[in-house]
Parts: structure tokens; C-alpha cells; sequence
């Protein structure tokens, strides 16, 4: 048996006022063939990653469509986690050296997590690059459709170990892509498209009284009356965090009052990540109007809702890979963003109509600026991005984007 | 230099209110005492455990009264990461088979990490046992060590494994003073430095202690899936054998044949590197079974400071069902927000808990059951628990009291006398 997680009941009706009563009726009515589909999704962990955050929103909502779906994490040991967490930098195109062994642990932790799947499923829903291998050992789901969804961006996966993966790949029903230039063209089975999305009525996103966010904002000790500048952002270097900090100073000039806010919410988990830490916190303690927040501050949901809520101006200088969803959570929250052209930031914030899209410290601190002088265009770009949001980017989409391809599959199955 | 960590600035002036006149002026007379001292907190990691939560709210209140302070972290690589878990946990009582060369790895790191010392302070406050080998090696480099230093150690030492502790005693010996949670948690055979017991202490002004509008509370709870019109009990803590989690889960289930209403929410702190906690989690999930009453939410799922805030303010009864603890801190967070505790007599909680007036602390769980329904059958009673129990933790554990405490501490050490302010108090031995 697999790890179980804890979910929670939810009702897709609560999300009519959201996403419009005609959504959620026509996800009802795509459900309606659908009804008691057993579907099992499999991720390699259940919590801090953008497809955990999904599934914890999808899979109760999916049930509350009458769909009977489970989430369930793989087993892995030390040596088997180390080696996944190889295979995923891979696959992102961080160059890593792939041997034998590891080739043969990927394998005997598939075929061991094969054996663990002892009940029957319609379709199964692997997430994670990882447990892709258990689909060419598992005895008990011959019968079932296979579905691999990949969140990482494939385009330049380091060829050994994706070749390595497509063997296994091939032998799926269909793959689902976060994006088409995270797709592979190599691959023979049907491929899928579907953009990740936010929850809009998460902690995150719910709307918070007044009181609370200036209460909030006094107790991290920024001024609730003054301009505050924003990047909520993984402490990795691509997040350019010394460059959110010059591009802040740069804005100042002409905004002498303007604040900088820089949420990470990850540790820095490698050198340069920690060297990019240390260097904007040598930055920012010199300056009372730069506030780092860091996991050491134990923020959560609410928290981020509350500083996304302030913000001026919301900025993402840079980003490593996937699409940084938080975007769309603020854009949702009608505020303005300046981001770089990174493919699925541009998902997001288009530019002149969105937000910004910029290159330099120089373009984005442009950017800023007139956004702060210019309160119409930032009202603008907050509209717009709500609406951008709410047709493109919400979990109802989402859903529906599934129900399409489940009732592709359960139709060949059927015929 | 080490490396720096960001804090988020205080003001004492903002605490008045909370905690009168005659508490805030004492702190000003030493704060004033003590003026332009510099001081020095280092520990392992800025990130996460009570330790960070304790100095982020420490170091700006003793800039603000008029000291000097930074908080720095030592440097290291895994591997002394992995031997000073292994030492942490031999401390607390854990049995390891301690090699010389996880001493040499310890040694070592402390070696390099006093190498990169290269400032003057007046107060250094070395916290846990990770960097406390610094001060011999500074001493050693230079002939000299300016300043006071000060050994404060979080963790209870009482089942230490001996040879860890033989290993560590030589150098905590050559501090001038050590501070110790509380008074049994010191060595007998420690001596060298002052010993002072203080306790751990909560920031009233926190994100997860200030006031939160009833609104908003019943906001974040729907939005957990929680039902804010019926009534809730929560027990909040990592989950592992000493929190008992599917023990709080099966006094819920008593309490629940006679509420059929009842909600139960367990918010678990988990780290992403702990196979243990991961393990516990599952437990749970499986013992919760498909009761939907039931919430077990993280910290890695985005549940924060205002989530916890808002969960204790909303529970009927707050529980923590411990069989063993360290100081359990936790406690103090839900007397705070006026609501009456249920929990292990263990570690810290009888410090917190005064017996019948603001919570009761059981030994089993047919207690912790008969408690709990008492208190949901009562609600009254609860209320009135809940409101001395305000009162008590204003007097003992809010942040400006522990704030005083190293004030005073630091005081004693240089032999400055403070007009009406108590004296250091040494801990009991």
C-alpha cells in the first residue's frame, strides 16, 4: 500500500461565485459519464510542491463530481529519494551523472512500488517523472488507462535519462504537458496541455478585511501607508534576489518612500542559492525600509494573501522553472506584476495588457515606477489580470481540462 | 563573519499596553544600564524551530531598548549537520554510538566557525550545542576572549547520554554563564559558569498570537473546510510518538460518542527531511479513517502563523496530549487566546498549566477524555479556565519577560546594579 494523505471534503458549488454557475454546470454535466470512475493519482510527495497543492484542491473536487479519485504518494528509501531528486535535475536540464546503479535503483523501486499496487483502478495519474517505470511492472492495472503528467519543463532534459524515461513513457495512454514548450515532440502517444491553475478560494486567495492586512503588515514591522514592492519567490539564484533588492533601490530614487518586501518561501538549497541569500540579507539589514520573510518565520497562506494583498506592485525578477502560479494569485487579487520573460510567467502577465514583461534591473525598475506613478494604468493591468486569470487560470479550468481527457480515454476504452 | 539572518523590528513601547507600566519601565532602566552593549546570538540555523522563532522576536526588542544586537549562523556542511543532529538527539536521551570522528567533525567546525569570529562583543550568547565549542577555540587562536560569554542551552539535558555530555562539559565550562529552560534541565555536575533557569516565552505581537477579528477567524476556518458553528477541539505539534497523535484522535472519538458535533483539527509541523514524522503523519491519516470531522492539516500545505492563530482561538478546547516534552510552548499560545488546555503532565507543561484553574493536566487518556468532555459539557467553566489563564501567562511567559531576563543576566555577569530591578534569578540545583 502506498502513503495515504489527508484531504478534505469540498463542494465545487462554493466555487460558483468564482468561476460563474454556467462553469460549474457545465462541469457537472461533463462529469455526468463519468460517474464512479476510479482514478488514482500518484506523486512522489504529498506537501510543499506546486502539483501537491493541485491535487489537495482537484482530487476533493473531483469527488464531489461523483468521480471516485484517491491521491496516493510512492515509497522510496534514501537511496531511491536520492536518486529521484538526481533524475529530476536532469530532467530540468541541470547536468548530473547518470550511472548504472542509478538506472537499476530508479528500476527495482518501480518494480517494488508496482508490487504495492494491489487494487484496481480505471485510470492512473502518475505525476512525477519518477514512479513512471511502475506502469511497465504493475500486474494488477494491465487493464487500466495510463496517464503521465509531467509538471517539469522536458525541453532540455539531459538525453541519457530521458531516453531512459521515454521507454516507459511510450507505453502510457497519453501524457499531459504544463505547457506546450515544456512538451516533448519525441514522445508517439496522444499528448495533452494543461496549464496549471490556483484555487480561488484558498487561504491565499481569499479576500482578507482591511484590518488584518494593515495588523499584519504592522507586526513585520512595514508601514501599511507607504508603496511596498513585492516578490514572494523561491530562494533560488534564477529568483535574481540581489536584483529585485538594486531594482527596489533603483525606484527609490524617484519613490523615496517606496518599501521592499522579498518573501522566500524555501530555504536556499544549494550554494549559490545561499550565496544570493547571504548577500541580500547583508543588503537589506543596512536598510529599515527592506524586509526579508523567511521559512524561518513560519508564513503561511493567509500571511502571503496578506502581503500580496498590499503590494504595489508584485515583481518576479526571475525564475528557474515551471510557471510560478503565485503570479496568478496575485494577479487575481488585481494587482499589477512585473515580470521576466520567462515562458510561463509570460503565461500570465502579458505585456501592456496584464503587466509588464522585463529584462534588465533598468527595465524593471522603469517598469515599477510608472506603475506606482501612474495609478490607472496599475488599475488597468489589475483588472485585466483578474480577467486573465478567471478565464485562463483557475482550478474549474482545470478540471475541466481533466473530465476532457478522462472522457477521451473512458471512450477507447469502451470502444 | 558568519553569516547574518534578517529580523523584522520591535518596539517595547508597543508591549505597555500588554504588560503595564511597572514591567516596561524595569526593562527600560536595564535597557538604558546596558546601553550600546553589543551582543552576539549564535545557533545552527535561521530557519525553523523555536530557537529562530525565539531570536527573531529577541534580537530587534534588545536593539530597540538600546543594546546592539546581532544574530548570526554558524557555518557547516552536511556532515556536521548530520553529527550535530546525532548529538542533539544523544542529549535529549536518544542512544547513539558516538565515534571519534564525529567529535573530530564537531571539533572541527567549531574550530573553523571561531576562525571566522572576527568581531568584539560584550555579550555573546551561544545558543545549543552545535557552536558551544567556539569560545576554546577563539581562545585558543587569540590568547584572549573578549567580552561575556554565555551558553544557552534550549534542550533537556536531564537523560543526556553521559559520554556526549563528557564531550561537551570541558568547554561549556569555560563560559561565564548558562542559561537553562528550567531549573531540572541543569547538570549536576556542571560547574564553571553562573547557572540561570529561564523559560521560553511567546510574542503576544506575533502573527500567531495578535488579535484576530472574529470575522477572519470563521473565514480561515471555512476555508479549511472547518465548520465554525460547531464545536472544535485542536491539538497542534509535530507528529511523533510523544505527541501522541492517535491517541488525541481516539479521545476525540470518546468525546464525539457524546458530541456528535465535534470537530477535531490536528495541525502537524513537519520537516521535509524527517522519514519519522512522515511515517507518523500516515499513522494518523489511517487512524482518522474517513471521518470527516476530523482535519489533519501542515505547515507544508501553506497552514502559517494566522492559520494556527485562528485554529487556537476557535477551538473549544485546545489539547496536547504529550507523553514527553521539552517545554511545550504551545501551551501558553492557546492560554493566551483565553481558551482552557488539556494536556500531559510533562517537561514544561506544569510550569503553564496551574491545575483546575487554567487547564488540567492528565497522565492518560481516559483523563484526557473525561477532561475534554467535562470542558465541552461546560462551556462556561472553559471560558473562565481560559481567562486566568490569560492573566497567567501575561505574568510568566509573554517575550518581554524573557526579554528582562537576559537583561538582568547580562547585568549580574558585569556586576551592574540596576535600580529597582530584581536580580538575576541562579537556577535551582
Amino acid at each position: 500500500m502506498y502513503g495515504t494523505l489527508a484531504l478534505s471534503h469540498r463542494a465545487l458549488d462554493d466555487l460558483a461565485e468564482a468561476a460563474g454557475r454556467d462553469t460549474i454546470d457545465e462541469l457537472r454535466r461533463m462529469a455526468r459519464p463519468l460517474e464512479g470512475l476510479r482514478v488514482l493519482n500518484l506523486s512522489v510527495t504529498g506537501f510543499g510542491t506546486g502539483t501537491a497543492e493541485l491535487l489537495t484542491s482537484s482530487v476533493p473536487l473531483l469527488n464531489d463530481l461523483g468521480l471516485d479519485v484517491h491521491w496516493q504518494v510512492v515509497r522510496a528509501s534514501e537511496d531511491a529519494a536520492a536518486v529521484s531528486r538526481a533524475m529530476y535535475q536532469a530532467l530540468g536540464g541541470s547536468p548530473v551523472q547518470w550511472t548504472h546503479e542509478m538506472t537499476d535503483t530508479w528500476l527495482r523501486y518501480a518494480s517494488m512500488n508496482a508490487d504495492l499496487l494491489t487494487e484496481a483502478f480505471d485510470v492512473i495519474v502518475v505525476h512525477d517523472p519518477q514512479p513512471l517505470a511502475i506502469r511497465s511492472y504493475s500486474a494488477t492495472n494491465q487493464a487500466a488507462r495510463w496517464i503521465a503528467h509531467s509538471h517539469l519543463d522536458l525541453s532540455s532534459a539531459q538525453d541519457d535519462v530521458w531516453m531512459l524515461l521515454r521507454e516507459h513513457v511510450e507505453k502510457y495512454d497519453a501524457a499531459i504537458f504544463d505547457a506546450p514548450t515544456f512538451a516533448r515532440g519525441d514522445i508517439s502517444i496522444p499528448t495533452h496541455i494543461v496549464p496549471p491553475a490556483i484555487d480561488p478560494n484558498s487561504p491565499r486567495n481569499m479576500p482578507l478585511p482591511d484590518d488584518l492586512v494593515r495588523s499584519v503588515l504592522e507586526q513585520y514591522g512595514i508601514n501599511p501607508d507607504r508603496p511596498l514592492i513585492c516578490q514572494v519567490t523561491p530562494c533560488d539564484a534564477a529568483c535574481d534576489l540581489v536584483g529585485v533588492y538594486e531594482t527596489w533601490r533603483l525606484v527609490q530614487e524617484r519613490h523615496p518612500d517606496v518599501q521592499l518586501l522579498i518573501v522566500l518561501f524555501t530555504e536556499p538549497q544549494d550554494s549559490n542559492a545561499r550565496a544570493c541569500f547571504d548577500e541580500l540579507v547583508r543588503l537589506s539589514l543596512a536598510d529599515p525600509d527592506a524586509f526579508v520573510v523567511t521559512p524561518g518565520n513560519e508564513i503561511g497562506n493567509v500571511e502571503i494573501n496578506v502581503f500580496q494583498t498590499a503590494a504595489s506592485v508584485v515583481l518576479q525578477k526571475g525564475l528557474r522553472k515551471g510557471y510560478g502560479m503565485w503570479i496568478s494569485d496575485a494577479l487575481w487579487k488585481r494587482r499589477p506584476c512585473v515580470v521576466a520573460p520567462a515562458p510561463g510567467l509570460q503565461e500570465q502577465v502579458i505585456h501592456g495588457k496584464t503587466g509588464a514583461v522585463a529584462r534588465t534591473t533598468e527595465e524593471f525598475a522603469a517598469e515599477v515606477s510608472r506603475l506606482l506613478e501612474n495609478r490607472d494604468l496599475a488599475a488597468e493591468y489589475g483588472e485585466n489580470g483578474r480577467r486573465h486569470v478567471a478565464e485562463r487560470f483557475l482550478i474549474t479550468r482545470y478540471l475541466r481540462d481533466y473530465l476532457s481527457i478522462l472522457d477521451q480515454l473512458h471512450r477507447k476504452s469502451d470502444g | 563573519m558568519l553569516g547574518s539572518v534578517p529580523t523584522t523590528p520591535k518596539s517595547l513601547e508597543s508591549y505597555r499596553p500588554i504588560i503595564g507600566d511597572e514591567a516596561t519601565e524595569e526593562i527600560v532602566r536595564l535597557g538604558r544600564a546596558l546601553s550600546g552593549a553589543r551582543v552576539l546570538h549564535v545557533n545552527a540555523t535561521a530557519f525553523g524551530g523555536g530557537v529562530a522563532e525565539i531570536l527573531g522576536t529577541l534580537v530587534p526588542l534588545m536593539n530597540d531598548v538600546g543594546l546592539q544586537a546581532d544574530w548570526q549562523v554558524i557555518k557547516g556542511a552536511d556532515e556536521f549537520f548530520q553529527v550535530t543532529k546525532a548529538m542533539h538527539n544523544s542529549l535529549q536521551g536518544m542512544y547513539y554510538d558516538w565515534t571519534p570522528a564525529m567529535r573530530e567533525v564537531w571539533l572541527n567546525y567549531n574550530k573553523l566557525n571561531a576562525d571566522l569570529f572576527d568581531e568584539s562583543y560584550d555579550y555573546v550568547v551561544i545558543h545549543d550545542p552545535q557552536p558551544a565549542a567556539m569560545p576554546t577555540f577563539i581562545k585558543e587562536r587569540t590568547g584572549r576572549r573578549d567580552g561575556k560569554w554565555v551558553w544557552r542551552c534550549h534542550i533537556d539535558l536531564t537523560d543526556a547520554q553521559v559520554q556526549v555530555w563528557d564531550m561537551l562539559r570541558p568547554h561549556v565550562e569555560g563560559y561565564d554563564g548558562a542559561i537553562f529552560t528550567m531549573d531540572r534541565y541543569v547538570k549536576d555536575d556542571l560547574v564553571g559558569p553562573d547557572i540561570f533557569a529561564v523559560p521560553p516565552a511567546i510574542d503576544p505581537l506575533s502573527p500567531k498570537n495578535a488579535e484576530l477579528p472574529k470575522e477572519t477567524v470563521d473565514g480561515i476556518l471555512q476555508r479549511y473546510g472547518v465548520d465554525p458553528a460547531r464545536p472544535m477541539v485542536t491539538q497542534i505539534s509535530r507528529f511523533d510518538p510523544w505527541k501522541d497523535p492517535l491517541g488525541v484522535i481516539d479521545v476525540y472519538r470518546a468525546a464525539k460518542n457524546e458530541f456528535p458535533e465535534l470537530q477535531l483539527v490536528m495541525i502537524a509541523s513537519m520537516a521535509t527531511d524527517d522519514p519519522e514524522g512522515w511515517d507518523w503523519y500516515e499513522r494518523t491519516v489511517r487512524r482518522a479513517g474517513e471521518d470527516w470531522d476530523i482535519h489533519v492539516l501542515s505547515n507544508l500545505n501553506g497552514v502559517g502563523n494566522v492559520e494556527v492563530n485562528a485554529f487556537q482561538r476557535a477551538a473549544r478546547v485546545v489539547i496536547q496530549k504529550s507523553v514527553r516534552e521539552g517545554f511545550g510552548l504551545v501551551v501558553s499560545e492557546a492560554l493566551w487566546k483565553g481558551r482552557p488546555v488539556v494536556a500531559g503532565n510533562v517537561g514544561g507543561i506544569p510550569l503553564q498549566i496551574v491545575e483546575g484553574e487554567t487547564g488540567f493536566l492528565v497522565n492518560t487518556a481516559e483523563e484526557c477524555a473525561e477532561k475534554l468532555l467535562f470542558l465541552l459539557n461546560q462551556p462556561e467553566a472553559g471560558d473562565r479556565m481560559g481567562a486566568r489563564g490569560v492573566e497567567y501567562v501575561r505574568r510568566n511567559f509573554l517575550t518581554t519577560r524573557y526579554l528582562r531576563d537576559y537583561l538582568r543576566i547580562f547585568c549580574q555577569l558585569d556586576g551592574v546594579a540596576v535600580q529597582q530591578a530584581a536580580p538575576a534569578r541562579p537556577a535551582a540545583r
